[in-house]
């Protein structure tokens, strides 16, 4: 006994020793299964022609603080395609958001966003998560299709995980993907942005202004048709942001 | 004095598994049929097995899901085929059947990609749905780490039987990831 594991301890302490420089895989640790995170239609095959985003979900890490659903860099840039058909999961006011993780790292915080707006930020003071990880997150009034991001800020190293996902939020007070269907509220989700106020046609296109689905804005002389509910930013003209603006 | 080793060869390999600088070091030698990925690869790949199977024996058994259930009895059955596989390479080359606890710098650091024995407890104590959940979310994450074992392996190892055997377990291990996000989507 003793024999059999003098002679291997010295092999592998040495297959050990060039592996720690040998092997490079990439730093996997984490990501939102449901509603389902644009990484994880792309893992599961809800959208196709994702690269290599399909084996390792849970490696869309980077520097803390990026906006971007890679965390900016290039890595994984197919996260950022707006024009990609991303499904957008239908939700009420209240969103449940469940996490996979595959290293159970330290965690400063988790936080939620929707274009500038913090939705909700839970301070986890360095603890390790356990099993799962879930959190319940309020809307904030955010109507019609929008893509939440989130991050999760781990306290040990000076990256973050990031995860977007791509609702379809009604107005309805508790519609989460965890409610089992039998449970369901009686009250169908709208099924598309809101009908009720009609399109309008709000003029030359600016920043600061927020717009409706529907609505129509000239820009550089063209009309532009907009797809989701936002607020203009610089930086997000509509022939810069095909998954806002339809030329019209 | 076993579990410690496995815990601590796990640690040592996932240590491994995060260093960020690619290199080409050889220390096998010429004549050898393997090289030192593969023997990682086996040694990681069956205590990832090991870990994997005390989701999947719950889950198959209590799994209100039935497509879950289903997903945890595959895993087992393809599970002990590859193990087998495997545990017959390691033996044949004459190299442990885990990796050395002496080697592991980096403490602590390798565990974070393990399942604990708390997340087993966790999962032993949830009931219906919540029971659903937490294997889904267990076998989502611990899936993902053989992916990225395997995927080690088909890009490193020396050894024609054993890539072969990591090209078919990723192959198998994304199946089930597939399956598995789908039943997260659907609310399970």
């Amino acid at each position: 006994m003793r024999r059999w594991f003098t002679l291997p301890a010295l092999t592998v302490a040495t297959i050990a020793a060039s592996l720690l420089v040998a092997v490079a895989p990439a730093a996997a640790h984490g990501y939102i299964s449901s509603p389902p995170s644009r990484q994880a239609n792309c893992a599961s095959g809800a959208v196709a022609n994702c690269g290599d985003i399909i084996y390792e979900p849970q490696s869309v890490e980077a520097p803390k603080g990026s906006t971007q659903c890679n965390g900016g860099g290039s890595r994984f840039a197919v996260l950022n395609d707006t024009s990609k058909a991303w499904p957008a999961a239908s939700v009420g006011q209240t969103v449940t958001f469940n996490w996979v993780l595959t290293a159970r790292h330290s965690t400063a915080t988790w936080e939620y966003f929707i274009g500038g707006t913090l939705l909700a930020s839970f301070n986890d003071g360095g603890a390790q998560p356990g099993a799962t990880k879930s959190h319940t997150v309020s809307m904030k009034g955010f109507t019609g299709r929008q893509t939440v991001l989130a991050r999760w800020n781990i306290a040990d190293t000076v990256n973050a995980f990031y995860s977007c996902v791509d609702l379809n939020i009604g107005g309805g007070s508790t519609t989460t993907p965890t409610t089992p269907p039998t449970t369901a509220p009686t009250t169908a989700p709208p099924t598309t942005a809101p009908t009720t106020a009609p399109p309008t046609s709000t003029g030359t296109w600016k920043a600061g202004t927020a717009y409706k689905v529907g609505d129509v804005v000239t820009y550089n002389g063209l009309s532009y048709r907009c797809r989701q509910a936002h607020t203009a930013l610089a930086g997000w003209e509509p022939p810069n942001v095909p998954a806002l603006w339809q030329a019209a | 004095m076993a579990s410690r080793l496995i815990r601590l060869a796990l640690l040592v390999t996932l240590v491994a598994g995060c260093a960020a600088q690619p290199a080409t070091k050889v220390t096998a030698a010429d004549r050898q049929p393997f090289n030192d990925v593969d023997v990682m690869f086996l040694q990681m790949a069956t205590e990832q097995i090991a870990e994997g199977d005390q989701v999947a024996e719950l889950a198959a058994q209590r799994a209100g899901d039935a497509e879950l259930k289903a997903v945890a009895a595959e895993l087992r059955t393809q599970w002990h085929d590859e193990d087998g596989t495997m545990r017959r390479w390691l033996l044949g080359w004459q190299q442990p059947l885990t990796a050395d606890p002496s080697a592991g710098a980096h403490a602590g650091h390798g565990e974070l990609h393990m399942l604990r024995p708390s997340d087993i407890g966790e999962l032993r104590s949830a009931t219906a749905k919540a029971f659903d959940r937490t294997a889904v979310s267990l076998l989502l994450g611990h899936l993902g780490n053989c992916v990225e074992t395997s995927r080690m392996e088909q890009a490193q190892g020396a050894y024609p039987p054993a890539r072969t055997l990591a090209a078919t377990v990723t192959t198998r291990r994304q199946a089930q990831i597939r399956r598995l996000l789908k039943i997260a989507a659907a609310g399970g």
